[in-house]
């Protein structure tokens, strides 16, 4: 018997079995794997293609190798608004590596799940691949010139029938800026304003609350200035989920001596770093502000030098606050007065401090109330205009302070010029086209009701919202300010399941009156899946921000510049390129893109830019030519990570991006504005005061600053803003260069197209906006200084006597829109629990193109909904036991159970990033052969309720009610 | 000689998961495989703390000292590699390991275990440096290229820090200071409660 | 007699097939010491320019700009 020699080392059997996947792998569920610790049974894996199997058969090999050659390309993360560095390595022009871009003063290499995940988009194994076409209920290969021969055919002949407001399209907050604005002028082109985008759903209230208090809408620090502040307060905002490099920064202020105190209904991932976490009852936001001012009044904290120079209206607001005393606020809100005290005496005894408000705040009926509210307490405070203080917006996609500054917006023409005739006048001038041409795009045969019992043109009234489109669809036509309902609908580059009124939604897209329905996004989206129509649906793959150059506006107003990473995948082209191709096939493209070059079908990003420079005047857009910005791309690293600004190198003295408003031309040089409102510099150096866009007095009160004015400024006071007219009157008219007097002559500084008004007004040391006080009081609104209104589904019904909503309105935003009828009923005793929704920190927006990620789809597997201990045993469930979720107007969603402490008592929250799923049925089979994202699950909205902001039409998704059962 | 290790600052993660999703597209592990994961302890509840945990590449490693083939070796520096032609999936480096480090890609529902797959630190395997074959077995090699890890060089807060010990115990100690005695520093509470 | 001789050409057989076997020596094994390849990276590691472009490294990219 031979004895088989014993070896030295172990066999080696080829490469069978070795860690790296080259057999399929199945998936598996560890217990500590965070969040649910659950096993997926055998079916789920079956559904699922494992990542790197498909590698194999798609045959395309993106592992980085060794000895080719790698070129480095710089972009900017396409997942929120923080804009984080990207460093792509690129060989062979497939994307095989990915660094962290430590030269980055905004990120300084850091990301998370997502930024860190971003290569994937070079694979893009479930991206739309090809156009595709339903027909018959199956989705069926069509070539681009065939999909846009059918698509624009059907077009015309609907705005031939129905006029062209009967087209409505979503544009994305994911384009860049050359890409939404070209949205924007397309839907201009077309003939409508029924062009709208994410902001609408996400900080539109804020747009409209903080504008109308002090003259811009947008974040008045930085996430870098947070490292100055010495306390900051965190209302509705989970920044460690939704913005996690942000918090970089933040927890360095913290590290800095900062307190942090985060007030939000869920002890969330941020409240765990907080000094002082608040549980507030949903929708409970002005009571608590007012509360937290009934303190500062009480104690005599408010800034009263502040106040009397920059600050009108603030009496009015302490009438109000006296009605919100301890025990009242309690009440309302649910906390404490000791808690309430607390909070106040910290803000007041750590100035500068500065407020951050997301979702939490501006998703309710009343969400333009809420803003105002949390400006005020900063205006009272005197923090606003300071490094370290200020009111940190944190938006939410990557481009949405870009989409909301130049791109579709349907209430107003890019640089918030709105839809008047002075409007429409200004950017005929800047797109070269004649305005009676343009005029003539539009539904001009009659007048329609724009609300408030005033008549107009289309053209002139806000075109439909995100929010509301489908109500385009359903509603009777005769209540709509337009010809006919919506018959078409297009939607690039924004999901649909973050919408509410799921089953709103299913039953207009299986409307009769919908004929067409066009999907150009990089994914098919809920939207593909989600109803039962059987025909007129078409998928244009569009690329991601990776494959095209552009710039991209982050939160803090700076302009950074993409570099194009890979070709466009598959057959996908730009969102840019689909536009022109559709221009082309109406009939003026040519008019479209006069001065735009173009590289082959796509128009030439630096020079879309360049024309955005020419005409946006208004919040300055005009100093952020594709030259500079590349050239602040170039040297990143130069840039002081604390106040933004370059020390030494090429760009000594300019802040990082040039942050909006860049006044002037290119060729002035302005260094950009890092913190709005901030007398302490002259403004040629980013030194700002509050727009004076109110009016010069009221009521015999001035609205001017007094004796508040930016360093250096000539006018040592308030003054109006800047017209051709004021110049001759100060006598710095000959200033002007002789061509910038001709086209600066009967303008004013928004309309001047040479720049020369803003030119000149800044070398005097004034902003060309004027200088005002911040008003408290906005009496076009509804309500004009904020009160409380209880939300339209609430829990605490008891309150709605004292709290009720508006009254019904009959066209506004060319719509029916309810309040009153719906807050008729009460709903809490069927539906007890306060239903809210928000962000994890895997996934981002709808959700399609993170849970198409295997990298992040592992991480979160299912869609669930937060209960508290007290209340699953009120209903005997199990943790990760399966539920049914449902809505009071009858929608419900199949979810798993998480038990947890993290959500109140009464209280129920979900994330809102799931979709493929509807009323507890799987909807992979509707989807594209291998386009199915690996991860889906229900869409939360299809169980939420309507209810919009009374001056946006801001969905109100964060205060709503539903009921769990056990399924 | 300094030893590489990782430091998850626990006062600074905020359980973002970028380090787990930066390891898996550095060194493109599978579905299944998780050589970093984020730990949560009191989820939802006041005094919520998350740490990065990985490999902690331990000096007198039990994964070493118990695998019955010796497919294990310790870098000069510390860091603690294998060699996956060697490994036999008999999985009794997981039995040892406190981490639970060890990994193993599953063929099918009810685990046929492989070849074991854990943290290399960023520093590949046993074959040639940055080649082809370093990639498809043990993933990237940074550390022959002169880079950190992956996770620690995109943390989102710059909690985790991976690199010299000395050097990282000199960025925590002025993190502690800087945090002044709040109850943020460890043991604080312990020490002076929450009255000072 | 031809019994006698086939049974000892068997043992014959037999003692000379055992004597082909071939025992080329006994396998110390070594509990402990590392079976596998060598790792290139642990020549980069020795040198002291290596250690040095790792801590600058870590002074770039480990703490806060």
């Amino acid at each position: 018997m031979k004895l088989i020699k014993k070896r030295n080392t172990a066999a080696v059997d080829g490469t069978a079995g070795i860690g790296l996947g080259f057999k399929g792998e199945a998936v598996t569920r560890r217990t500590f794997m965070q969040r649910s610790g659950l096993a997926v049974g055998g079916t789920a894996i079956a559904g699922m293609a494992p990542f790197s199997m498909l590698r194999a058969e798609e045959g395309k090999d993106t592992a980085p190798k060794a000895g080719v050659e790698t070129e480095i390309r710089r972009s900017i993360c396409t997942h929120c608004s923080v804009g984080c560095g990207v460093m792509a390595e690129v060989q062979n022009g497939v994307w095989t590596g990915q660094e962290p871009d430590f030269e980055s003063p905004i990120n300084l290499g850091a990301h998370c799940a997502k930024g860190a995940s971003v290569r994937e988009h070079g694979h893009g194994e479930k991206r739309l691949k090809y156009p595709m076409k339903l027909t018959g209920g199956k989705w069926k290969r069509v070539s681009w010139d065939q999909a846009m021969d059918e698509i624009g055919d059907k077009i015309l002949q609907i705005r031939e029938e129905s006029g062209p407001d009967a087209l409505w399209m979503a544009g994305s907050s994911k384009a860049s800026n050359e890409g939404s604005y070209l949205q924007r002028k397309f839907a201009a082109f077309w003939g409508s304003n029924n062009v709208d985008h994410q902001a609408r759903i996400c900080h539109s209230t804020t747009v409209a609350g903080v504008a109308n208090t002090w003259g811009y809408g947008a974040m008045t620090n930085s996430y870098n200035d947070m490292h100055n502040a010495k306390a900051m307060l965190f209302v509705g905002s989970n920044a460690a989920e939704a913005h996690p490099v942000a918090m970089q920064h933040i927890l360095r202020g913290k590290e800095n001596g900062a307190k942090m105190i985060v007030v939000d209904p869920r002890r969330t991932r941020t409240a765990a770093h907080a000094d002082q976490f608040i549980r507030l009852r949903p929708g409970s936001d002005v009571p608590f502000i007012h509360g937290l001012l009934w303190h500062i009044f009480e104690n005599g904290w408010e800034d009263k030098e502040y106040i009397a120079q920059r600050v009108y209206g603030l009496d009015d607001i302490r009438e109000e606050a006296k009605k919100f005393d301890p025990k009242t606020v309690e009440d309302l809100t649910g906390v404490p007065e000791q808690e309430m005290y607390q909070c106040a005496k910290t803000m007041a005894e750590h100035r500068p401090g500065t407020i951050v408000w997301c979702m939490g705040g501006t998703q309710h009926h009343i969400g333009n109330n809420n803003t105002r509210a949390y400006c005020i307490l900063q205006l009272a405070l005197g923090n606003i205009g300071v490094s370290g203080g200020g009111a940190n917006i944190f938006r939410g996609h990557d481009n949405v302070q870009g989409a909301t500054d130049v791109g579709p917006n349907c209430h107003t023409l890019p640089g918030y010029y709105g839809l008047s005739e002075g409007a429409w006048k200004h950017w005929a001038r800047v797109w070269d086209v004649d305005y009676e041409w343009l005029k003539g795009r539009f539904d001009m045969s009659r007048k329609y009701d724009a609300g408030g019992g005033k008549m107009a043109y289309t053209m002139n009234i806000p075109g439909m919202p995100v929010s509301r489109w489908i109500d385009g669809i359903l509603e009777d036509k005769d209540n709509l300010s337009q010809k006919d309902n919506v018959r078409a609908v297009i939607f690039q580059g924004h999901a649909v399941n973050s919408q509410t009124r799921g089953p709103d939604m299913k039953a207009a897209l299986e409307s009769p009156r919908l004929d067409l329905v066009v999907i150009s996004d990089p994914y098919p989206t809920h939207l593909a899946v989600m109803s039962e129509r059987k025909d007129g649906v078409y998928l244009l793959p569009t690329c991601t921000q990776f494959e095209q150059a552009g710039s991209v506006t982050a939160s803090n107003r700076s302009l950074q510049w993409r570099e194009k990473v890979v070709e466009p995948l598959f057959e996908s082209k730009t969102d840019a390129e689909v536009l022109y191709l559709l221009a082309e096939k109406f009939g003026f493209a040519d008019r479209m893109f006069k001065n735009i070059k173009m590289d082959g079908k796509m128009p030439n990003p630096e020079d879309t830019l360049r024309e955005i420079n020419r005409g946006t005047w208004t919040i300055g857009y005009t100093g952020q030519s594709p030259e500079r910005l590349k050239m602040h791309m170039a040297n990143r690293h130069t840039f002081n990570t604390t106040t933004l600004q370059a020390e030494g190198g090429p760009a000594d003295g300019d802040y990082f991006g040039l942050p909006w408003p860049c006044w002037g031309d290119a060729e002035m040089k302005h260094p950009g504005t890092p913190i709005l409102y901030d007398p302490s510099k002259p403004v040629a150096e980013g030194g700002l005061c509050f727009r004076a866009r109110f009016g010069v007095e009221r009521d015999g009160e001035t609205l001017l600053a007094e004796g508040s004015y930016p360093q250096g400024s000539e006018i040592k006071d308030g003054h109006p803003e800047f017209t051709a007219d004021m110049l001759k009157q100060l006598g710095w008219w000959d200033d002007l260069t002789a061509a910038e007097k001709q086209a600066a002559e009967g303008r004013n500084w928004k309309t001047d197209l040479s720049g020369g008004i803003q030119r000149v007004a800044i070398k005097h040391g004034a902003a060309p906006f004027g200088n005002a006080k911040a008003r408290c009081v906005v009496w076009q609104f509804p309500d004009p200084v904020p009160i409380h209104r209880e939300p339209l589904y609430t829990a605490r019904y008891d309150l709605v006597s004292k709290y009720p909503t508006y009254e019904d309105r009959k066209a506004f935003w060319r719509l029916p829109t309810r309040y009153a009828s719906v807050q008729a009923k009460d709903y809490s005793g069927d539906y007890p629990l306060v239903f809210i929704s928000g962000r994890l920190v895997e996934y981002e927006g709808g959700g399609e193109e993170t849970r198409s990620n295997p990298w992040l789809a592992e991480l979160q597997q299912d869609m669930f909904v937060e209960i508290n201990p007290a209340d699953a045993n009120d209903r005997n469930l199990k943790d990760a036991q399966w539920v049914w979720l449902e809505g009071p107007e009858g929608g419900r969603i199949k979810v798993m159970a998480m038990v947890t402490p993290r959500v109140g008592r009464g209280v129920i929250w979900t994330p809102f990033h799931f979709g493929g799923w509807f009323q507890g049925e799987d909807l992979v089979d509707r989807y594209p052969e291998g386009t199915a994202p690996y991860i889906r699950g229900e869409a939360c909205n299809t169980a939420t309720t309507y209810g919009y902001d009374s001056v946006t039409q801001m969905q109100e998704t964060k205060a709503t009610l539903c009921q769990i059962t056990p399924a | 000689m300094a030893r590489m290790k990782f430091l998850c600052d626990a006062d600074r993660c905020i359980e973002c998961n970028g380090c787990v999703t930066a390891c898996k597209n550095e060194n493109e592990v599978p579905w299944g495989v998780n050589r970093r994961r984020v730990v949560t302890l009191n989820d939802g509840e006041a005094g919520e703390k998350s740490i990065s945990v990985a490999c902690m590449h331990c000096t007198d490693a039990p994964c070493a000292a118990v695998c019955p083939v010796d497919c294990f070796y310790t870098t000069t520096d510390g860091i603690v590699l294998h060699d996956k032609d060697l490994c036999i999936g008999c999985g009794y480096c997981f039995y040892a390991c406190p981490f639970g480090a060890p990994q193993y890609p599953q063929q099918e529902a009810f685990g046929v275990r492989g070849k074991m797959d854990k943290c290399t630190f960023c520093a590949g395997g046993p074959p040639a440096d940055n080649s082809d074959d370093e990639y498809a077995k043990y993933g990237a090699n940074r550390i022959a290229e002169g880079k950190l890890p992956a996770c620690a060089e995109m943390c989102a807060t710059k909690a985790l820090i991976a690199g010299d010990g000395d050097l990282i115990a000199d960025i925590y100690r002025k993190r502690v200071l800087k945090r002044g005695g709040r109850p943020d520093t460890w043991g604080w509470d312990a020490a002076y409660g929450d009255k000072v | 007699m031809k019994r006698m001789l086939a049974i000892s050409l068997l043992i014959g057989l037999a003692a000379g097939l055992a004597g082909c076997y071939d025992e080329p020596g006994v396998t110390v094994y070594e509990p402990g010491v590392y079976k596998g390849d060598h790792d290139p990276l642990l020549d980069k590691m020795a040198s002291e320019d290596h250690r040095e472009t790792l801590q600058a490294r870590f002074r770039t990219v480990q703490t806060d700009r």
